[in-house]
């Protein structure tokens, strides 16, 4: 952990209810290692050697009720595997949880009524057939009144649009179709808590901005705390108030998001494709701009956002070159981490 | 628990078989969606179930009034029909389990305000159930072409009542060896020897009566007759055993199955290992 | 089955028809190697199907046993005849399996467009799919199929030439009924499920006595899905040499092993042109 601020300092307001609490929360995952061979797989069979991986080190975490959190981490730094401690799935190998006053692991089922979640690379959707038949099984699976489901039911296929696809099997669906249903499906039970497990991976650009504004509209309307893992930034940044960075299984990172985004988010990459080759000479001297790589049809830019902007780069840029293609965006997670221990070492 | 007034209970009671149901109905809607499947393993049944005719009419000389151990040719056959029907009635639980562990899907499951085993056991009985009909209406109709109606009165009743329970053991049999999807990597060779249990002692191919004296008592104190064996034999021989004493073995084995697949389920997925970062 | 194909190989280059089937088998041998190297790297789990396919057959043997414990002579067949019926029929369902394992796997490949990366490389198509993978629970059905000869089989030379020779007609049959049902699938579409069913029917009634089908049933097991000609092989060619029987079943394999070629090619010109019904993206 190398800069943080208590957490309750972001929270909306003053006298909130916590909405989830972890006191060094781990996991450890065993594994079982195999040797080479066909001797090594015997030896494996009689004589197993295990093999110790720290999914999660130590997480200490509060959440206020109402509020939209982004936790975020390059692959592997162990974001699902605490959603899983948090939902109940997994049980830790040391630590404590309390989410809406449930021990997770132990009163699974009785905390699964007040949380939803959403992971983006599993669906709950039934695939052969249309999702209105998954939000009647929903229905009954969280004991919804019927007038009351049918009401909110109504309520959200009209909120997200899904008038057109309800009748149609899932498997038909495009994946942008397929997560508004996954998302409005989750909202159903009207959980006190949502979990988003990289709700907008794979999605088109205008998809995921509109998924963000669905979540949000809901979060303002219903005050639903929201805890969403991503390792897309812009999913934190037009979400969230908060966000939590973890890597290696630990917290290095809790601040305002606006902060993050002044102090960490000050870099954007601009990816040039010339419409001839790069040469060096031509292009003008560029403050708070880097060459990152630079190879024949191909120009990649690193912005400092503290110095000056996008829109003056690209402006010489096209004033010096013909382009074929553009495209702006977040530096990788990996950087971001890489960044935060150079500020904050 | 202990403390809820009865009506209480009775409420929790219904809000649960609700939910059962929900997942039985939309269980069965999914089904639809594997017609093609369903239709080649009926053909399949049909063609495996002519071959038995033509096999048992050989052994028996085509002599309707022989028999053997106990067992007309007639009833040789319908025995057939029945645990085939009950064993191709059974959904291949194993693979699903383990695919779920592997790929995470387990996930989506326990998110859910129910138990795990009951929302399995809920969707395998109406699959379960589903296909038992269908392969029983299939192979009937070629029993009934090759060696005339199923005369067995009461039979009928043996064979539905203890259906459920064979088909209860046989979920719970499967569902032990897929829970070891929680310990090991793969569950298909234990799978293999599960159902080749089924195939030979379970009587799927043989009844009981005709084995040889040494193995019928093995078998008597193994889960697997209670499966196929049970509610075959009663429908064509009715009053072979007394039912009592069948639905008594079935309660018991049920009984055992599910503490062990209780306990493993407990011990199991605390140390679930789900994929992903 | 390999000269056929070859014509289709040949393309420019003239190279004398010896020195292009050197070429073939070299290419043969060099797949099997691969396919047994392949195997070999997942040996845990190679022995495992292998060893589990043995016991399947096994159990069936356990099933016939207690049959004939109660029927001793059932038209005619014994468990000693049984067993060799089981011998030969795994025996070369695993040969052909181990060396041609895409036998039964014609019908998805076609479906799934995956015959163009065989179409670009100047081998014999058919040969080249068939060659490129080997099934790992085929190495239990031959081992079984040795073994049961082993333990019941006629042990002289005569004997021993008979049964390689049913291994052989077996193998081949298998092969020639499947790979004509996936050609299937060059043809129609979702031919899939079609030919998977008629591989399972061709299988499971070559495991039964050839004996106990009469009327219709007989005519069709020895016409139109010829297994009789491997179940009635541990008879007519095992247990009471019948001339006119083994003449059959050699025609019949020649026959049918001519015709999945024949349709194969047929199917590789509509596959060709674009004409095939491919539904998988």
């Amino acid at each position: 952990m190398l800069y943080r601020e208590e957490a309750p300092k972001y929270a909306k307001g003053a006298g909130q209810v916590v909405a989830l609490q972890t006191q060094a929360l781990r996991k450890v995952f065993t594994v079982k290692r195999k040797d080479a061979g066909l001797a090594g797989s015997f030896r494996s069979l009689l004589k197993p050697s295990w093999e110790e991986k720290v999914a999660v080190r130590s997480i200490d975490l509060t959440v206020q009720r109402g509020e939209m959190v982004a936790f975020l981490g390059p692959n592997g730094a162990g974001k699902s595997t605490t959603i899983k401690m948090l939902t109940g799935i997994l049980h830790p190998s040391s630590g404590e949880a309390k989410v809406l006053g449930c021990t997770p692991w132990r009163e699974r089922e009785k905390l699964a009524f007040r949380i939803g979640a959403v992971f983006g690379q599993k669906s709950q959707l039934w695939y052969h057939l249309p999702p209105i038949d998954t939000f009647d099984l929903i229905s009954r699976i969280y004991e919804l009144d019927r007038a009351d489901y049918h009401a909110r039911r109504d309520d959200l296929i009209e909120r997200f649009e899904l008038g057109p696809y309800l009748h149609t099997p899932v498997r038909k669906l495009s994946l942008g179709e397929r997560m508004r249903c996954e998302i409005a499906v989750s909202f159903l039970h009207r959980p006190q808590l949502l979990f988003l497990d990289e709700p907008t991976i794979g999605l088109d650009v205008v998809v995921k901005q509109r998924i963000r504004e669905l979540i949000r509209e809901v979060n303002r309307d219903e005050g639903t705390t929201v805890f969403l893992t991503s390792h897309d930034a812009g999913d934190m940044e037009e979400l969230c108030s908060r966000a939590v960075v973890i890597h290696h299984g630990g917290i290095l990172l809790d601040a305002p998001v606006d902060r993050l985004k002044r102090e960490v988010l000050n870099r954007k990459i601009i990816s040039l494709t010339l419409a001839a080759g790069y040469d060096a000479s031509m292009l003008p001297p560029l403050p708070g701009t880097e060459v990152i790589a630079g190879e024949g049809r191909r120009l990649k830019l690193g912005v400092d956002l503290a110095v000056t902007d996008i829109e003056a780069v690209l402006g010489t840029v096209i004033g010096t070159y013909r382009l074929d293609d553009v495209t702006v965006e977040d530096p990788p997670m990996e950087e971001i981490i890489a960044h935060i221990y150079g500020t904050g070492g | 628990m202990g403390s809820r007034v009865f009506g209480d209970r009775l409420e929790l009671l219904s809000a649960r078989s609700k939910k059962a149901g929900a997942v039985a109905r939309i269980t069965m809607k999914q089904q639809m969606a594997y017609k093609t499947d369903f239709i080649m393993r009926a053909s399949f049944m049909l063609m495996i179930l002519y071959v038995f005719v033509q096999l048992w009419s050989a052994a028996y000389d085509g002599d309707a009034g022989r028999v053997i151990n106990g067992f007309t040719l007639k009833q040789i056959i319908w025995y057939l029909v029945f645990t085939e029907a009950i064993t191709m009635g059974v959904p291949a639980l194993c693979g699903l389990i383990e695919n779920e562990v592997k790929n995470g899907d387990i996930a989506i499951r326990l998110i859910r305000p129910l138990s795990y085993i009951g929302y399995h056991y809920a969707a395998y009985l109406s699959e379960a159930v589903f296909r038992f009909y269908i392969h029983l209406a299939v192979g009937g109709a070629i029993a009934w072409l090759c060696v005339g109606p199923p005369t067995f009165g009461l039979g009928w009743a043996g064979l539905f009542s203890l259906t459920l329970g064979a088909l209860t053991i046989a979920f719970l049999l499967n569902m032990i060896v897929a829970l070891c999807a929680l310990w090991v990597e793969e569950t298909r060779g234990m799978e293999f020897v599960l159902h080749k249990l089924q195939f030979t002692v379970g009587g799927m191919l043989l009844p009981l009566d005709l084995m040889p004296e040494p193995l019928q008592r093995v078998c008597a104190w193994l889960p697997f007759q209670a499966m196929l064996y049970f509610p075959a034999r009663t429908a064509v021989n009715f009053g072979a055993a007394p039912l009592l004493q069948q639905f008594v073995i079935q309660a018991a084995w049920i009984a055992v199955l599910a503490a062990a697949v209780m306990l493993m389920y407990r011990r199991g997925v605390s140390k679930l290992h789900v994929n992903g970062g | 089955m390999s000269t056929e194909d070859n014509e289709q190989a040949g393309g420019l280059r003239s190279v004398s028809r010896t020195g292009r089937l050197r070429g073939t088998l070299a290419f043969l041998i060099t797949c099997w190697k691969v396919n047994l190297a392949s195997a070999m790297e997942y040996r845990a789990s190679f022995f495992m199907m292998a060893g589990m396919m043995f016991i399947n057959n096994f159990m069936w043997l356990f099933f016939w046993s207690l049959f004939f414990g109660k029927f001793q002579v059932v038209n005619g067949w014994e468990m000693g005849d049984v067993m060799m019926m089981w011998a030969v029929g795994a025996g070369g369902f695993g040969w052909a399996n181990m060396l041609f394992g895409n036998f039964n796997r014609i019908a998805p490949i076609v479906a799934a467009g995956q015959l163009d990366v065989y179409l670009s490389q100047p081998k014999p198509v058919l040969l080249h799919v068939l060659a490129s993978r080997m099934s790992l629970t085929a190495a239990g059905d031959f081992f079984f199929g040795l073994v049961v000869y082993a333990w019941v089989g006629n042990h002289s030379l005569a004997g021993l030439l008979q049964f390689l020779l049913g291994l052989l007609l077996s193998g081949l049959l298998f092969m020639g009924i499947t790979i004509l049902a996936g050609c299937l699938a060059f043809f129609i579409g979702n031919a899939e499920g079609l030919a998977q069913q008629v591989f399972n029917s061709f299988v499971a009634l070559s495991t039964y006595p050839s004996d106990i089908f009469k009327g219709l049933a007989r005519t069709l097991l020895f016409t139109l899905l010829p297994a009789g000609f491997i179940s009635f092989l541990p008879i007519g060619l095992l247990r009471d040499f019948d001339p006119a029987f083994v003449w059959k079943a050699v025609a019949a394999t020649l026959a049918f092993g001519a015709l999945a070629v024949l349709a194969f090619r047929l199917g590789l010109k509509r596959y060709a042109s674009g004409n095939a019904i491919t539904l998988r993206g």
